[in-house]
């Protein structure tokens, strides 16, 4: 009986000895180097190195774009001219109006950070998006809806806000008391939950399905450890089929990196259009 | 441009995101459903309240997003 790496005995071992083993989702607990040993926690681990390199390639690119700002702009200058104006265009003018201009420095700023640590997914060496641990796309979506609260209640007041967001608009006075519980869990439960989780999920499978082609390619790659040639050569077919895969979806990944990122601010974008609108 | 203008650029904008009728959804069912699951629990049923919960959440969700999104 010969396994896809045409082998009869064993010509890769892991961790619990012999054989083929799928990366799982140890791929996303990496040991930490400083424990603290606080409960909950998981200590400093590469996540939080790989957070550091993607803060620093987005505040590095502003940096290096626009250093020199000038009328008529350089390369560099219209890339950030350029990403810019798209998410004003396709994001804040469509979702909040011209007063959506008021947070285009946040969605730009949100969008090329989420960017640069879906990224960092990809990048030889770290290959760890930041965004696979449900932690960081938490924080980004709780800071998104402490501010869509705290915009309703700015433009509208406490009990505008919150009525606008709990009683339906349109909705006769004895279906509310169905409508009502319904309105308040999606709103303010569901709606930043799955904000947080399509960013992370969508990141981590992406991870995940990259580490199973990668494996797999390195497995199958038996070239001489088979016991004939043809095996071998076999073997190394299955190899090559999956490494072209990998390279397929890695740029198929590198996509959906933008669309995440893209969705998350446009989602966000949505979000508080909504809540300076009030009621509808 | 006038703040009316303005406003009307952000009606014209797609409302209805896929994101908050799926959380309609969601939570019609998480809502009522646990409710007729409570209910089940206190009042000694194996499922009645259960399925009429879902139901019920079913229904609200859905008048929630025709109301909301489809008529407006």
């Amino acid at each position: 009986m010969y396994s896809a790496a045409g082998e009869e005995g064993c010509h890769l071992f892991n961790d619990f000895g012999c054989g083929f083993e799928a990366p799982g989702t140890s791929l996303f607990f990496p040991t930490p180097w400083v424990d603290f040993g606080l409960p909950m926690t998981s200590g400093i681990t590469k996540y939080a190195l790989v957070l550091v390199v993607a803060l620093l390639v987005a505040a590095g690119f502003w940096y290096f774009t626009t250093r020199n700002a000038k009328v008529v702009p350089s390369r560099g200058q219209s890339l950030a001219e350029l990403l810019v104006g798209f998410i004003r265009d396709q994001i804040t003018r469509n979702t909040m109006g011209k007063e959506g201009d008021k947070f285009l420095p946040l969605m730009v700023a949100l969008f090329l950070f989420i960017f640069s640590m879906n990224v960092m997914g990809i990048i030889p060496g770290l290959q760890l998006p930041v965004t696979s641990n449900l932690a960081y796309p938490a924080v980004l979506a709780i800071f998104v809806f402490i501010l869509w609260n705290a915009v309703g209640i700015r433009r509208h007041g406490a009990g505008a806000h919150f009525k606008a967001r709990l009683v339906p608009g349109g909705v006769p006075a004895w279906i509310l008391p169905v409508v009502v519980p319904i309105e308040a869990l999606s709103n303010f439960v569901i709606r930043p939950a799955t904000h947080m989780i399509r960013l992370f999920a969508t990141m981590f499978a992406g991870h995940l399905l990259l580490a199973v082609f990668a494996a797999g390619g390195w497995y199958m790659f038996n070239l001489f450890g088979a016991p004939n040639i043809g095996l071998g050569l076999l073997s190394t077919g299955f190899s090559a089929v999956a490494l072209i895969g990998f390279l397929v979806f890695t740029a198929f990944e590198l996509f959906i990196m933008a669309v995440q990122a893209y969705v998350f601010v446009l989602l966000s974008s949505i979000y508080l259009g909504e809540a300076m609108e009030g009621a509808h | 441009m006038s703040e009316r203008a303005d406003a009307k650029g952000a009606e014209e904008a797609p409302r209805a995101n896929a994101m908050t009728v799926l959380s309609y959804l969601l939570g019609g069912l998480a809502f009522w459903g646990f409710v007729g699951w409570l209910a089940d629990l206190a009042l000694g049923f194996e499922t009645l309240f259960l399925p009429i919960g879902l139901l019920l959440g079913l229904i609200g969700s859905l008048y929630l997003i025709i109301t909301q999104y489809v008529r407006s």
